[in-house]
C-alpha cells in the first residue's frame, strides 16, 4: 500500500517546483518588489548564505569523517570570531603597520585576522578532538553506542565553550571595526563592503577545500577515511591522524566564518547557537554529508531567509530557515544533492 | 615469512581464536580453510592489525608485529586484500589503485606499480576512468587485489577472493594469484571454496573453533578424510 503512495524522483521535483513557483509568486506580488530591492536581497542573501554554507561545510565534513553530527560547531564559529577580534585589537594599535602600508592598512590587518582565526581554530579543533572525542572514537564511534556519546559530548562541549568564552570575553557584544573602505552602492542601497568580501572569501575557501580534497594526496586519504575506516587502514592510511585533520579543517573553516561576519554584525558570546541551527538547515537542504551541497544549501537558506524578511515579514526572520528545512524534508528528504546510500565526500 | 604463535583474539569480549598456530613460508601459497564463524577472517584481521591480539605473537619477516597499528603493518609489506565489495565506489578505478599505493613516497614508483597492476589485470586498464561502483563482481575482486599490490608488498593475504563469483572468473583470478607468487610474493588465501583453494596452494590449514585442526600438504589434504569431516560436515560432494 505504501508503495503506491511513493511519488518518485520526478514527482518530488514537480511538487518542489510548485512550491518554489508559489513562493516566487508571493514575493513578486509584494508591494516592496522592485529591481533595487531584488539586488540587495541577492547580495545580502548570498553573503549571509555563504556563512551558513561555511559552517554547514564543517558539519558535513565532520559527519563524513566521524559519522556524527557535531553540535558544538557553532561555538567554534563564535570562538573563531573572538580569535580574529583579539588579533585585530592587538594589531589595531600598532603604528608601524600603518606607516608601512598606509593605503592597504585595514585590508592587511583583516587578512591577518582571518589567517589567525583559521590557524588557531584548526589547532583548537585538533586539540578538542584529541582530548574529548578520541576516547569515544576509539570505542567504535559513528554508528555505535559511543557515537551517541559523541553527540551528547557535542552538546556538553557547546555549553562549556560558551561559558569559557563568557569568562574570557564577557557577554557584552563587541564591535569589530575593520577598516575595509567605504560602503558600496548596490541597487540604491549602501551596503558595507564586507558583504562582498564575505562572498569572495567564503567562495575561495570552499573552492580551496574542493581543490584540497580532489587534487591532493591528503585529500584522497580524507575521502577514503570518509568512506571506510577499515579499508583506509588496510591501504596504510593513519586513520586517527586523518580524523584529527578532518576535525581541524572543519573547525578552521568555521573560524574563518566567524571572523567574516564579525565586521558586518557584532561579536558576541551567544552568536554560535543560531548559526549552528541555520547551518544545520543549510546542510539538510543541500543534502547531508555532501560538500558542494552544503554551500548550495547555504546560499538557498540565505536567499530564502533574506527574501522572505524583505517581502513577507521582517519580524520572523529566524523562522524561515527552518520552514525551508521542513518543506525540503517533507518533499525531498535527501536534499538537493544527497544520496540514500552511504557514498560521502 | 609469517609466523602466528598461540594467537588468542576476538571482538569485544567474545573470544574467537583460541590459540591458533600457523606458518607461511616465503614465496609459497598457503590456504586457510574453514566454515563460517570458525575464525578465518579473524586471523587475517589480527595479522593486519585491525583488531588487537590478546595473547600470542605474530611474527612477520623476523619482526613481531602484533602491537603495531594497521597502517604501519602495511608499511612493513604485509597487506590484506579485502573482499571485492570493499572498494571506494565513488572513486574511479585509477583513484582506487592510487589509494593502494598511499604509502609510496615517489610518484615514479606509483606509476610503475600502476603499470604493473594493469599488466596483471588488463580489464582494469580498459575501465580505468569508470567509477568503481559500475564494475562487475569479478572486476571488483581484481581491483581489490590490484590495490593490494600497489604498495610493493612482500606478502598479501586474500580474504575469500572467490566469494560470489562465477567459476570461470574464479579460475582467472586464481591464475593471476599464481602469477603473483611466481613474481616473488608470498600469498595467504582464506577460502571457503576448498577444492579450488587446495588446487592453487602448496600447503593448507583447516581451522575449526578458533584452533588449527588439520594441516598438511595440499595434495594430501585434498584426500584427507578429516578435512571432509571437519570442513564439509560429512558431505563429500564438493571434493
Amino acid at each position: 500500500m505504501f508503495n503506491k503512495l511513493r511519488i518518485g524522483k520526478k514527482g518530488e521535483n514537480i511538487i518542489f517546483g510548485t512550491f518554489v513557483l508559489l513562493y516566487i509568486g508571493w514575493c513578486v506580488n509584494s508591494p516592496d518588489m522592485n529591481i533595487e530591492s531584488l539586488k540587495s536581497v541577492l547580495t545580502i542573501g548570498l553573503s549571509v548564505g555563504i556563512i551558513y554554507g561555511l559552517v554547514a561545510l564543517g558539519i558535513s565534513l565532520i559527519y563524513t569523517g566521524l559519522d556524527v553530527v557535531n553540535f558544538s560547531h557553532g561555538e567554534f564559529f563564535m570562538i573563531g570570531a573572538f580569535a580574529g577580534l583579539t588579533m585585530f585589537n592587538l594589531l589595531g594599535n600598532q603604528d608601524w603597520i600603518f606607516n608601512l602600508f598606509p593605503d592597504a592598512y585595514g585590508w592587511i590587518i583583516y587578512v591577518v585576522c582571518l589567517f589567525t582565526a583559521f590557524v588557531s581554530m584548526g589547532l583548537f579543533g585538533v586539540f578538542i578532538e584529541r582530548v574529548f572525542l578520541r576516547p569515544l572514537t576509539k570505542k567504535g564511534g559513528g554508528y555505535t553506542v559511543a557515537g551517541m556519546g559523541i553527540i551528547i559530548c557535542g552538546f556538553g562541549l557547546s555549553v562549556v565553550l560558551i561559558n569559557v568564552a563568557y569568562l574570557i570575553w564577557n557577554p557584552v557584544a563587541k564591535p569589530f571595526p575593520a577598516e575595509l573602505g567605504l560602503p558600496m552602492e548596490v541597487g540604491g542601497l549602501f551596503l558595507p563592503i564586507t558583504y562582498i568580501w564575505m562572498i569572495v572569501v567564503g567562495l575561495s575557501v570552499a573552492a580551496g577545500l574542493w581543490f584540497f580534497l580532489n587534487k591532493t594526496k591528503m585529500g584522497l586519504g580524507i575521502r577514503a577515511v570518509a568512506y571506510s575506516k577499515d579499508v583506509s587502514n588496510l591501504v596504510g592510511i593513519n586513520v586517527p591522524l586523518y580524523i584529527s585533520i578532518i576535525f581541524g579543517i572543519a573547525c578552521a573553516i568555521a573560524g574563518i566564518g566567524g571572523t567574516l561576519v564579525g565586521p558586518t554584525y557584532q561579536v558576541v558570546v551567544f552568536m554560535g547557537y543560531i548559526i549552528l541551527m541555520k547551518a544545520f538547515a543549510a546542510a539538510v537542504v543541500g543534502g547531508f554529508g555532501n560538500l558542494p551541497g552544503a554551500i548550495v544549501g547555504g546560499f538557498t537558506v540565505g536567499i530564502f531567509e533574506t527574501a522572505s524578511s524583505f517581502y513577507i515579514s521582517g519580524s520572523h526572520k529566524d523562522l524561515y530557515a527552518f520552514l525551508l528545512m521542513i518543506v525540503v524534508l517533507m518533499i525531498k528528504p535527501t536534499g538537493f544533492f544527497g544520496v540514500q546510500v552511504k557514498m560521502k565526500a | 615469512m609469517l609466523k602466528i604463535n598461540q594467537l588468542i583474539s576476538g571482538y569485544g569480549s567474545v573470544q574467537i581464536l583460541n590459540g591458533a598456530n600457523m606458518k607461511v613460508e616465503k614465496q609459497s601459497i598457503v590456504a586457510l580453510l574453514g566454515g563460517n564463524g570458525t575464525g578465518k577472517s579473524t586471523i587475517l584481521r589480527a595479522a593486519s592489525g585491525l583488531i588487537r591480539s590478546w595473547k600470542g605473537t605474530i611474527e612477520f619477516d623476523g619482526e613481531q608485529i602484533q602491537n603495531l597499528p594497521a597502517h604501519e603493518i602495511v608499511g612493513k609489506g604485509l597487506v590484506q586484500v579485502t573482499q571485492g565489495k570493499d572498494v571506494f565506489p565513488a572513486m574511479s578505478v585509477t583513484e582506487n589503485l592510487k589509494l593502494g599505493g598511499f604509502i609510496l613516497k615517489s610518484k615514479q614508483q606509483l606509476s610503475d606499480n600502476l603499470e604493473k597492476v594493469y599488466n596483471y589485470f588488463p580489464r582494469l586498464n580498459e575501465r580505468k576512468d569508470q567509477l568503481a561502483a559500475t564494475l562487475s563482481g569479478g572486476e571488483l575482486q581484481m581491483l581489490c587485489i590490484g590495490r593490494g599490490l600497489m604498495s610493493n608488498p612482500k606478502m598479501i593475504m586474500l580474504d575469500e577472493p572467490s566469494a560470489a563469483l562465477a567459476p570461470q572468473i574464479v579460475l582467472d583470478i586464481f591464475k593471476n594469484i599464481n602469477r603473483i607468487r611466481q613474481d616473488g610474493l608470498t600469498v595467504l588465501v582464506v577460502e571457503q571454496n576448498v577444492r579450488m583453494a587446495l588446487l592453487l596452494a602448496d600447503y593448507g590449514y583447516v581451522i575449526k573453533d578458533g584452533v588449527i585442526n588439520v594441516e598438511g600438504d595440499s595434495k594430501k589434504l585434498m584426500y584427507d578424510e578429516s578435512v571432509k569431516e571437519s570442513y564439509l560436515g560429512g558431505t563429500k560432494a564438493n571434493v
